[in-house]
């Protein structure tokens, strides 16, 4: 019944393979689906855009398409720090529409089969966001929390409305 | 009916080639009922619609192989001269034209609607059968025409259509005196035209017709650019072989200058291939026009110029809507009757001028009557009673302003809608569509002589000319089509009323807009006395943007921003800057509408 639903959250088959795509934010380690990673590059000069929504922090110019980028801290309520020199923007890519997050850092990218992944419970620390989260994966005594991207960068575009 | 083609390319095909025919046969008809005798025009009608006929019978196309067989059968008659072509005729011929053109539309959109063509075929059919005489009766939806021709011009009789269960007929010979469009007799009603053109048929927006030297000069160019190309990668080996910095420097000028040459070059020529005449939307006026001022009993001269005007098929598809809202408003509110207009010492025919010409980087597009003008105390009475202006405005507005007033939404001067005009939508559409191009839409009226509006558009809506500004450290671009003037102001030159800060001018009073405050740049209040102010108008408003600096002139390319910052009020995408940064793009229509929102809720200052 649980894999069922978290099946269902992922999308996958029971007991497919899948990749994904690791980094940390506020210590805390995250990962997505390394399909929907166009790529990953340094930080770079943001330009600032006015009336944004608040995690919105302005667009880059990814090889001549503008791309809006979102802090990721920002969006999950996190306390804001400067960029260091590990700092990393994340571009995904929806339906052929590209965002950047902006990452801590990137750790690495890992294989599990989606047996792995357990529902996030309703205890995680976040008020009604629960659907970002799109379940938990427990490694080598780290606790990996699954993104779920439409809803992560949906909600934003809504709230932007 | 008939299934759909399976294949793709041989319904397309038909598609294109039986819209172009119908293109030509629309002007040809027209032309025709100017000059019926020319049977030059009168066989070229007539292949046209023998071909679509022949296609749509070859890809089963029922409905369309009916009309076109009796249209094509009414005209064969017509060119053997078996058949006069009286307005009635050319009526119903109209009628036929339009109804062909939906159904291949309906095939287009692969919507096979039952289309009633039954009237259609019957009119038709009923023409055919009054061939005995050269004068053909046309049962008539209308009331009968209350004028008679003279009697002892011509040896006409009354036809009986034998099995038409309508009106009485009448006869109409063909008098050589008939103006080009209306009659002075008014018809209630006529025969159940097609849809008006949907905006498809304007401007067929999946795909377009480029001219093959454009192609060639194309392919040319980047032949050109090829070369530069090649000489790059050399240049780049040269250097890597023996560094020498002088000649690298000496040759990659050289370079530079050639590849910015030929890639403006290239930018041209591959923005020229979007562009269409404006004559694709202007052709369906003379209909248009033709059967308004006979509807509305006017006698109407409608002139064109400039149909090869070209501009940017996006540009083309949205000016289509306000086009024909001002040609009705020019037919319907500014031409008088035929008798008011006589009685006031002019001809019974109004004119009606339509014209397009380039301007430096714009299309200047405008339509000219001279009707009876704008009456501003009429205009600011209703203006007034529909609680759109307060009396205090009213006060303080200045002639040009009062035209204005017509822009408002919910303004008419109609008491009564009419079917065309006077819901007090339209003028808002115009402003809007206009806005939506970037554009400028002025007002010049005289009462008793005449108006003429004039739609002042950007070129294309993908690269713009822009002006480059500095606010507090930041860089934006405002667009060139947008900006009237730029003006360098001593700061002690503002006025503060009522919480925003106005400029006087010359004739009237500028208010202005801190863009560092609207977009929320930190920055040092500058000790500089000076400072800039760009003037950006958006259809008949104006706005003055307060700037640090003026950075020059720049070629834009327009990048979206993207789903989530699309509706950031008063940015209207992005460009990317020589050095690689991202610059935002001005929408100074919005910004002149929350100016406007702002001032009227009279906040706290910019």
């Amino acid at each position: 019944m649980t894999s069922a639903i978290t099946n269902k959250q992922i999308g996958y088959g029971n007991g497919a393979i899948i990749q994904l795509v690791i980094f940390s934010v506020d210590n805390e380690e995250y990962g997505v689906d390394v399909l929907k990673v166009r790529e990953i590059i340094r930080m770079t000069d943001i330009t600032r855009v006015p009336n944004a929504p608040e995690f919105v922090d302005g667009v880059f110019n990814l090889r001549g398409k503008v791309i809006p980028i979102i802090s990721l801290r920002k969006r999950l309520s996190l306390p804001v720090v400067d960029y260091t020199r590990d700092t990393r923007i994340i571009v995904i890519d929806l339906d052929n529409e590209l965002t950047g997050i902006i990452v801590d850092s990137v750790v690495e990218v890992i294989r599990i089969t989606t047996d792995d992944i357990q529902p996030s419970s309703e205890g995680t620390p976040d008020d009604g966001n629960d659907a970002i989260f799109s379940g938990l994966v427990n490694r080598n005594n780290r606790l990996l929390i699954l993104l779920n991207l439409e809803i992560l960068l949906n909600r934003c575009k809504n709230a932007s409305d | 009916m008939s299934q759909l083609c399976e294949d793709k390319e041989l319904l397309e095909e038909f598609l294109a080639e039986a819209t172009d025919l119908l293109d030509n046969v629309d002007d040809d008809l027209i032309t025709l009922e100017k000059d019926p005798g020319d049977l030059e025009i009168l066989n070229r009608v007539f292949r046209a619609i023998h071909s679509v006929k022949g296609n749509a019978s070859f890809l089963d196309f029922e409905l369309l192989v009916a009309i076109t067989h009796k249209t094509e059968d009414v005209l064969n008659r017509l060119r053997k001269e078996e058949l006069l072509l009286t307005p009635e005729v050319m009526d119903v011929i109209m009628e036929a034209v339009g109804l062909v053109k939906l159904l291949l539309l309906d095939i287009k959109h692969e919507e096979m609607q039952d289309r009633s063509i039954d009237g259609t075929i019957k009119r038709l059919a009923d023409i055919l059968n009054n061939l005995n005489t050269p004068t053909v009766s046309l049962p008539d939806n209308s009331t009968p025409v209350t004028e008679q021709p003279p009697p002892g011009t011509e040896p006409d009789d009354l036809i009986p259509a034998a099995d038409s269960p309508l009106q009485p007929k009448t006869v109409y010979p063909v008098a050589t005196e008939e103006k080009y469009v209306g009659n002075s007799g008014k018809q209630s009603g006529k025969p159940p035209q097609a849809k008006e053109s949907t905006k498809d048929e304007a401007a067929d927006t999946s795909t377009v017709r480029v001219d093959v030297k454009r192609i060639d000069d194309l392919i040319n160019q980047v032949g050109e650019l090829v070369l530069e190309r090649n000489r790059m990668l050399q240049l780049h080996i040269e250097y890597q072989n023996t560094p020498d910095s002088a000649i690298f420097d000496e040759e990659f000028t050289k370079l530079t200058k050639r590849i910015n040459f030929v890639t403006s070059e290239l930018q041209a020529q591959v923005l020229k291939m979007r562009l269409i005449p404006v004559g694709n939307v202007f052709k369906k006026f003379p209909r248009i026009v033709r059967n308004l001022a006979r509807d509305l009993g006017k006698q109407v001269n409608l002139q064109i110029f400039g149909e090869d005007t070209e501009l940017d098929r996006s540009v083309v598809d949205e000016i289509s809507d306000p086009l024909t809202h001002l040609i009705r408003n020019a037919l319907d509110h500014g031409l008088e009757l035929p008798d008011e207009r006589i009685a006031n010492g002019k001809q019974a025919t109004g004119t009606i001028v339509l014209s397009a010409r380039h301007e430096g980087n714009r299309i200047i597009i405008s339509i000219k009557d001279d009707g009876r003008g704008i009456d501003t105390e009429r205009v600011a009475a209703k203006a007034l009673e529909k609680g759109l202006v307060t009396a205090e405005q009213l006060a303080e507005a200045s002639r040009q302003d009062i035209f204005d007033f017509i822009f408002l939404p919910g303004f008419s001067t109609r008491d009564a809608a009419s079917d065309l005009s006077g819901r007090g939508v339209g003028m808002d559409v115009v402003r809007t569509n206009t806005k939506k191009l970037n554009g400028i839409i002025e007002l010049k009226s005289e009462k008793g002589k005449g108006s003429e509006f004039i739609l002042k558009l950007p070129l294309t809506l993908a690269i713009i000319q822009s002006l480059l500004v500095e606010v507090n450290g930041e860089t934006y671009s405002i667009p060139l089509s947008a900006i009237i003037e730029t003006l360098r102001v001593r700061k002690d030159e503002f006025h503060s009323v009522g919480g925003r800060k106005i400029l006087p001018q010359r004739q009237s009073t500028l208010t202005l807009l801190n863009l560092a405050k609207v977009f929320g740049v930190a920055g040092e209040k500058s000790e500089r006395e000076y400072c800039y102010v760009v003037v950006v108008g958006a259809a008949e408003k104006r706005l003055g943007l307060l700037v640090t600096r003026l950075l020059g002139q720049q070629e834009v390319a327009i990048k979206s921003l993207g789903a989530y910052l699309s509706n950031v009020p008063g940015i209207a995408g992005s460009t990317i800057m020589g050095d690689g940064r991202v610059a935002l793009i001005v929408d100074p229509a919005k910004l002149i509408e929350l100016g406007e929102a702002r001032s009227s809720l009279n906040q706290h200052h910019f």
